[in-house]
């Protein structure tokens, strides 16, 4: 065990104040920080709550529903990024229509998607885009790719997501915040800043041992000082300004508009579409999509889960009906929703 | 999808770049990052590479948990 590791255990194992609860607020940490055996450090007084920061978790039903009716009533090829496959929609998931003749393809980028519209000039292809800052610029850089080229059989169903004012809303959700690493890379520092002013404390967090272990360590410090803060625990990647090409990026491509979380509910401008320069590429125009409301399971307790207000053990389907073969919601799919790695490690 | 996978740069060519990820080497679209040169380490997502690392994560926590003793 490395030298910082081992001085940010004792930090951590050693903390006696009272009770803190601490949002690891992105999917990968939560699944990390189990990985790794992180959780079995933490003494009772420290409560790791998960939080919604999992584009795959937070996608409202009703996206996936959209997604079957460009595929099974438009004969649209599919493609998208693997977790989405098999995500429940009302009534079937990506893999269902798939076995009912759906050409649905697993991508590893948007990019790819684009090279599949170019090699199959017969096929209207439609990329499912979701994600947060971290993934929404490689979105834009496919449809600017795709407008270059001057493709007419290539758009995007877009959901994807922006957490700034997310963070509005899970005010008070816990006493501090681990804030992803990697959305900060892109936007920056300036939102957490911000926060902090308003009274709500978080650390920037990494993704490995050292760089979680030194995140929790910290903030555990600076909970036990009392007063608000922001730290930047993950420097080597994440710049105060962020990346500004990317910033601009998104801005040129897509704008705010509101939008539903699962579990969250409508959050006012957290959401992205394609401006109207590119509407030629927004699945939803070119397809004169009706508009569908999607219907989650009645039973699952996804929402809950996402806000921290209970864990996946809590939910009465947890384990027994609802496992990641035959996963009943979204955070069960996902490798980084709270339900899914609370059944691969926790069990 | 979210996982990000740092790589090295191993060539820069107008707006992409092939890295090399644990010995799996792969296009990735780079303009995002200015500056990007060959042997430099970057974060990769979603087939864009979206930040460079500027050093291990040993460097960087005891840069930070040093901001503790202040
Ligand atoms: S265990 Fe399954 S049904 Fe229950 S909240 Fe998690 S995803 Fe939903």
């Amino acid at each position: 065990m490395n030298e910082i590791i081992e001085k940010a255990r004792e930090i951590i194992t050693s903390y006696d104040g009272p009770k803190v609860r601490i949002m690891e607020v992105c999917g990968t940490h939560t699944h990390e920080i189990f990985r790794l055996g992180i959780r079995s450090l933490l003494p009772e007084n420290i409560d790791l709550i998960s939080g919604p920061g999992c584009p795959v978790c937070v996608t409202q039903v009703g996206f996936i529903d959209e997604a079957l009716y460009l595929a099974l009533e438009k004969n649209c090829l599919i493609t998208t990024f693997g977790d989405l496959i098999k995500v429940p929609g009302t009534e079937m998931n990506l893999a269902k229509a798939r076995a009912k003749g759906a050409n649905i393809r697993p991508v590893y980028s948007p990019d790819d998607a684009v090279n599949l519209a170019i090699e199959n000039p017969d096929k209207d292809v439609v990329f499912l885009s979701v994600g947060f800052e971290t993934t929404t610029p490689s979105s834009c850089l496919a449809v600017k790719r795709a407008k270059e080229l001057g493709l007419n059989n290539f758009s995007i169903l877009v959901a994807n997501k922006s957490m700034p004012n997310a963070y509005q809303k899970l005010k008070g959700s816990a006493d501090a915040f681990l804030y992803p690493g990697h959305v900060n890379a892109i936007t920056g520092n300036g939102v957490c800043k911000q926060l902090k002013e308003e009274g709500v404390s978080g650390v920037v967090a990494g993704f490995t041992a050292t760089e979680l272990m030194t995140a929790l360590a910290v903030t555990i410090e600076m909970l036990k000082k009392g007063e608000p803060f922001f730290v930047n625990c993950y420097p080597r990647v994440v710049k105060d300004e962020g990346s500004v090409f990317a910033q601009k990026l998104m801005d040129e491509v897509m704008e705010l508009c509101d939008t539903e979380w699962r579990g969250l509910g409508m959050i006012e401008k957290s959401g992205l579409k394609l401006r109207s320069e590119y509407s030629d590429f927004d699945s939803r125009i070119k397809y004169n999509m009706p508009h569908i409301e999607g219907k989650p399971n009645p039973g699952c307790r996804c929402g809950e889960v996402l806000q921290g207000h209970c864990k996946p053990s809590d939910c009465p389907l947890f384990g027994k009906v609802c496992t990641p073969l035959h996963a009943v919601g979204a955070c069960m799919v996902s490798d980084e929703g709270a339900c899914s790695a609370f059944y691969q490690y926790a069990q | 999808m979210c996982v990000g996978l740092p790589a090295r740069v191993v060539s820069v060519n107008d707006g992409t770049a092939i890295i090399d990820a644990n010995g799996a080497k792969r296009d990735v679209r780079a303009e995002l990052l200015d500056d990007l040169e060959p042997g430099d380490y970057v974060m990769v997502h979603a087939g864009v590479a979206i930040a460079k690392i500027s050093s291990d994560d040993e460097e960087e926590g005891s840069e930070v948990l040093g901001l503790l003793a202040i």
